[in-house]
């Protein structure tokens, strides 16, 4: 992963040096000097902090042991997924380099590996993923499939209080703009219905008494969703922008 | 702050059973098997009814308190029976009802969610159920030894890999590992490992993929890993020597199995392997037929496997 102060690592030959009259020339590796970064904006640490999924963010003193462990990252191999680096970027508030990831960022499978072993008590993975909403809510990252498909599935499971997960596949692909030829759906789903075990449209099963429960629960998220809306104002870029590297 | 998430609590004569969406669906061979395991060792569950699903791990990216509300309703209803303690089949259940246990801890989110809880015709919820899977229930009631006890018919020539996927017994803060007693370990879990011991199975030993991620989260919004993760639980395990594979997930299971036609075509045919749920072999070294454990279900076809071992 790149290091954001290259002049942190970098020997600098310093040939003619004193300070407070002490001559100090030589190979300098850490050589901090004053500056100004024009582009960090804490916003996105703040608004992350701000959620009850990422208010842990502050927590990660960036020792990187979720990242170590990350299935993503070493399992599969996808170097770029880098969740310490990500909250980095969101506590220094570098966005521009954080929206480099936003094709990266929303791959994390929630297994929840990082969570169990952050010696800092970070809910890293909520916390990544809060991170990512702060993307795509700023506009600074288009929609992801992930994105898509957690939307179809609240909306599917706040209907009748159990998933009917053929509906939910066929709303998750016209979404998608996918179409999975019929007969490979028959041959994997016949079986399933006939065996009782899928059941869906006026069959689906529902949770008895749940119309209510529905109201208030989609009064909730609905809430929830303006509420994200009116604290992060308008998206910056258009919906396509910011793609990953 | 309530007292019994810090501790294992009283513990329910018949503790509720929370079957989430998948065992009363697509995980119904599941079910089937827990049951007959549950009865054949003399235990039982009390079902939850008029519960609703959880919310797995999708809805909390929307909304975090409406991710807290859908199990709370349960844990709600479970109290509303009296009992103290939970047990759900599925991780993904195990996770998002034990969340809620640790974000109901906090004062003001109890009182926020028990109010649309009520809203809502719910009971309120006082934050004292436990939650286990039923893994941990069967290790911590009946154990290894009444299993070898009540074993018919041994599992000779099973070499399984046992495979206890994400969410099982991580992280800690949910599950309560080292507070609540008979939780097994987040990293080197080995509950599933004594059990089928001890039902005669022979368990691989060094199965490296034991709690790595099936992609299930991401089945249909990202392929590529999906299928590249329940590739490597079929590809190690046939490394460390076995010839099936079990789940303790529905998740995980139907995921893997989904997954079959993408796998051979990626890897080549050698990396398939049976799966079956962990109560279904569990099912059949107590004396239930491969029909009655409706190993059949299964797309990976672990029936046609277990019958060529002689199983009836």
């Amino acid at each position: 992963m790149p290091i954001v102060e290259p002049s942190l690592v970098e020997v600098r030959r310093s040939e003619k040096l004193e300070m407070d009259g002490i001559d100090v020339s030589g190979d300098w590796n850490t050589f901090l000097e004053p500056r100004v970064h024009g582009d960090l904006d804490l916003k996105v640490v703040e608004w992350v902090r701000a959620q009850p999924q990422g208010d842990t963010i502050s927590r990660c003193w960036q020792c990187g042991t979720c990242t170590a462990g990350c299935c993503v990252h070493t399992d599969y191999g996808l170097e770029d997924f880098n969740p310490r680096y990500f909250i980095y970027l969101a506590q220094i508030g570098y966005e521009e380099e954080l929206r480099r990831y936003a094709g990266t960022i929303w791959r994390c499978v929630s297994c929840n590996k990082c969570v169990e072993r952050c010696p800092k008590g970070v809910k890293v993975e909520e916390v990544v993923h809060t991170i990512g909403t702060y993307l795509t809510a700023t506009g600074q990252a288009p929609e992801s499939p992930a994105d898509r498909f957690d939307r179809a599935y609240t909306e599917n499971l706040l209907r009748r209080g159990i998933l009917d997960e053929a509906a939910l596949f066929r709303t998750y692909e016209r979404l998608e703009g996918r179409r999975t030829p019929p007969r490979e759906i028959l041959r994997l789903g016949w079986n399933l219905l006939v065996s009782g075990r899928l059941r869906t449209g006026p069959l689906a099963r529902r949770t008895r008494g749940w119309r209510r429960m529905r109201a208030v629960l989609e009064r909730v998220l609905k809430e929830d969703q303006r509420s994200r809306r009116s604290t992060l104002g308008r998206p910056k870029l258009p919906r396509n922008g910011g793609r990953g590297p | 702050m309530s007292a019994s998430s810090e501790s294992r609590g009283p513990e329910d004569a018949v503790p509720a059973y929370y079957p989430g969406c998948s065992l009363d669906g697509l995980g119904r061979a599941y079910e089937v098997s827990c049951q007959i395991v549950l009865k054949k060792l003399g235990l039982s569950l009390d079902r939850i009814v008029d519960y609703n699903c959880c919310g797995a791990t999708e809805v909390k990216n929307l909304s975090h308190d409406v991710s807290v509300a859908l199990p709370a309703r349960n844990l709600a209803l479970a109290r509303h029976m009296g009992r103290h303690e939970v047990v759900a089949a599925c991780n993904g259940c195990v996770y998002s009802l034990s969340r809620a246990n640790d974000a109901v801890r906090d004062e003001g989110t109890r009182s926020r969610i028990n109010s649309y809880l009520g809203a809502g015709g719910s009971p309120t919820y006082d934050g004292g159920a436990s939650v286990q899977h039923v893994l941990e229930f069967l290790h911590h009631r009946a154990g290894p030894s009444r299993i070898r006890q009540a074993t018919r018919r041994p599992l000779a020539g099973l070499k399984v890999a046992p495979y206890y996927g994400c969410l099982y017994s991580r992280p800690k803060r949910y599950t309560g590992v080292g507070r609540i007693p008979g939780t097994d370990d987040p990293e080197h879990p080995h509950f599933l490992d004594e059990l089928l011991a001890a039902a005669g199975a022979e368990v691989v030993a060094d199965y490296p993929a034991k709690t790595i991620c099936c992609g299930g989260g991401h089945a249909l919004s990202d392929l590529e890993v999906s299928v590249a993760f329940s590739a490597s639980v079929l590809h190690e395990a046939r490394r460390a020597g076995a010839n099936i594979v079990a789940t303790i997930c529905p998740l995980g299971q139907i995921n893997i199995e989904n997954n079959l036609d993408r796998i051979r075509q990626a890897y080549g045919e050698t990396v398939l392997l049976p799966v079956a749920y962990f109560t279904q072999l569990l099912a059949v070294a107590l004396g239930a037929t491969v029909r009655e454990a409706r190993l059949k279900d299964n797309f990976s076809r672990p029936d046609l496997f277990l019958r060529n071992r002689g199983f009836p």
